[in-house]
């Protein structure tokens, strides 16, 4: 897809509507509020919450993976390092309009700054989440200018991973410390929270490299190939971890007597099951990675855009099953007013700014590749290698597994 | 400094709901909020069946979950023990109430009081339309606005924030009583300091063994149930054999 072609004007032309859509809608919640959404005492958070978290948490794993090469050196992922950077940045980008949408008062926010409460997980993970995007710009302006050595150019490298790997932990901690709330409560959300950061981060690199690949038609040499199956054996890998994590979190729900657990039992599957399984991990988990257990399936492209896709996708689904299935039953007086148990299902206003968030995300990659040089790594005398045969030892990693 | 709790007595209490009535009335609550509330429980099988009523409102626990999330300490705790909160400083991200344990707080999700501002009569050319009546009556917000919670809140709080009862400190601050207290008309509520051990609330508790909601969390509720109203009676037997 290059500029002034026919499919670019289309998705440009997409990507303005659904921006326009976004501010209007950004105007009417302004000025009717958020009964607009479909939310209410009960379930007080929803999609526009739960798609804030799945979008940070994709930032924080980009940010994760760009480690790889910017603070861990390893040279042969120094040509993908620059647009993990600056799709970490556009994605966060997309989560604050998500979240921004979300809060009943957003011009209030700078009393975060000039009145911070130090106990409150929400309090850190916006000040992380805010550092994490400054440090990234700083990084992502010292790589665009060839700084990829200076101390400072790796300490913001450094800092912006270490805030990459404490967000996700915040963000569990919002759930893990609400006493009120046994099935969120304690330390095992934030676990889960870092690692669905590292799932749907490696997921969006792959399925974006991927699909980018065949928009512009890019010739891909075979060492690029060779890091993309690299990049999947590690999705495999984190895949593995959260199903691990994930069923021995379904075995053990399932067999205690607790009586909140019981209650969000019967309203935990709002997508339905196959096999009594919850369907977003059937088909966003356990079938991705199945399919990344087989290797020919794993370094196909179709093979790793479609599991790449499901695991993607999958990681919000499972976001939202969590974040619903929680507040599906009032807390005290409040079942007086609301019943038992509640469903839930996004408005139209809910769906527009996921819309709108979704669309600033994507119109910023787009401006990303057209503008910004994302395949570039100017200074860098290691991207030769990337480009050249791999080492018979870097070819055995991939080919072994 | 004193440190103020409720005592609520279950055996007097009624459920009449005249606390949450008078509630609604001396703060201006929005319709869809409850400030002041209840649990209600029916328990047993036909024809052996009992209603149970437990009046709620906010704790003003001492460990308050909703203090310790608020991002902004637009919640807040008084030296005199009540949990306040500042709309001023609020974002609307609805922490506290998604942490909170008992269920007391709300978020305006719209305007409030939107009724009132409503120009269609229920009567064409017969009865005033909500809005000429707020006109008449010169009022603000509702016909019975009460200007006097003015003092320490804002008299209706904006849509995009969240609010919950505050022990109505600003009668409390002129020496008065909250008003669901005032308001009870079977005197089941008692209001004190907890420091002074000749108040009453002080005495009630050295009396009998109260309980409160959720103690195990251990936020330490400052608002204790003592007794309960029950006139059935238990014939002796032989363990029921």
């Amino acid at each position: 897809m290059k500029r002034g072609n026919r499919l670019f004007m289309v998705w440009i032309g997409i990507l303005g509507a659904a921006i326009i859509a976004g501010i209007v809608t950004a105007v009417k919640l302004f000025i009717e509020g958020h009964g607009l959404f479909n939310t209410n005492d009960v379930i007080i958070w929803s999609l526009p919450l739960g798609v804030y978290i799945f979008l940070a948490l994709a930032s924080s794993g980009l940010t994760l993976l760009a480690s790889i090469p910017l603070v861990f050196g390893v040279s042969r992922y120094e040509p993908f390092a620059k647009r993990l950077v600056f799709l970490a940045i556009a994605t966060l980008c997309g989560a604050f309009v998500s979240i921004g949408l979300e809060l009943g008062n957003v011009w209030n926010m700078f009393y975060i700054m000039l009145s911070p409460n130090l106990s409150s997980p929400i309090w850190w993970m916006g000040a992380i989440y805010s550092v994490e995007l400054v440090l990234l710009i700083v990084k992502f302006w010292r790589i665009s200018v060839g700084d990829w050595e200076s101390p400072i150019s790796k300490s913001v490298g450094v800092v912006s991973v270490f805030c990459a790997l404490v967000a996700p932990l915040m963000i569990g901690s919002i759930f893990g410390i609400t006493e009120s709330r046994v099935t969120y409560f304690g330390p095992v959300m934030s676990i889960y929270c870092l690692l669905m950061a590292m799932l749907s981060g490696v997921a969006l690199f792959i399925l974006y490299s991927l699909i980018l690949q065949k928009a512009t038609g890019e010739q891909v040499t075979r060492a690029q190939m060779v890091m993309h199956d690299e990049l999947a054996l590690i999705l495999k890998y984190v895949a593995g971890a959260v199903l691990v994590f994930t069923l021995v979190r379904v075995a053990i729900e399932s067999a205690t007597r607790v009586p909140e657990f019981l209650m969000i039992r019967k309203y935990e599957h709002t997508f339905g099951t196959i096999l009594g399984l919850q369907l977003e991990v059937a088909l966003g988990l356990v079938l991705p990675f199945l399919l990344l257990v087989f290797k020919a399936v794993r370094t196909s492209w179709a093979g790793k855009v479609v599991a790449s896709a499901l695991l993607f996708f999958g990681t919000l689904g499972m976001h939202m099953e969590i974040l619903i299935s929680g507040q599906s039953h009032p807390i005290g007086p409040k079942a007086e007013q609301f019943g038992e148990a509640l469903s839930y299902g996004p408005s139209v206003w809910e769906w527009l700014v996921v819309v709108f968030a979704m669309a600033v995300m994507l119109l910023l990659y787009t401006f990303g590749e057209l503008y910004l040089g994302l395949e570039k790594t100017t200074g860098r005398k290691t991207v030769k290698v990337a480009d050249q045969p791999i080492p018979s030892q870097q070819m055995r990693l991939g080919e072994n597994r | 400094m004193p440190r103020y709790a409720m005592v609520i007595d279950l055996q007097r209490c009624v459920g009449c709901g005249a606390c949450s009535i008078a509630c609604r009335n001396e703060n201006n609550v929005p319709d869809g909020i409850y400030w002041s509330n209840k649990i209600t429980e029916t328990v047993g099988t036909f024809p052996h069946v009992r209603y149970h009523y437990i009046p709620t409102l906010c704790n003003h626990c001492e460990y308050a979950p909703c203090v310790r999330g608020c991002p902004t300490k637009a919640m807040h705790k008084l030296e005199n023990g009540l949990t306040m909160h500042d709309p001023s400083k609020c974002i609307g991200c609805k922490y506290c109430e998604f942490n909170c344990p008992y269920g007391v707080i709300y978020f305006n999700w719209e305007s409030p009081h939107r009724f009132w501002r409503e120009t269609v009569s229920v009567i064409e050319n017969g009865t005033a339309s909500p809005k000429e009546m707020l006109a008449k009556v010169g009022s603000k917000a509702t016909p019975y606005y009460n200007p006097e919670r003015e003092a320490t809140l804002p008299g209706t709080r904006p849509k995009g924030v969240v609010e919950k009862c505050t022990f109505c400190d600003h009668r409390v601050k002129k020496g008065e009583l909250p008003y669901c207290v005032e308001a009870c008309p079977a005197s089941a509520r008692v209001f004190g300091d907890l420091k002074d051990p000749n108040s009453q609330v002080s005495q009630l508790l050295g009396k009998f063994r109260p309980f409160r909601l959720r103690e195990q969390l251990g936020t330490e509720p400052h608002v204790f149930y003592i007794r309960g109203y029950n006139p059935a009676q238990v014939a002796p037997s032989k363990g029921g054999v």
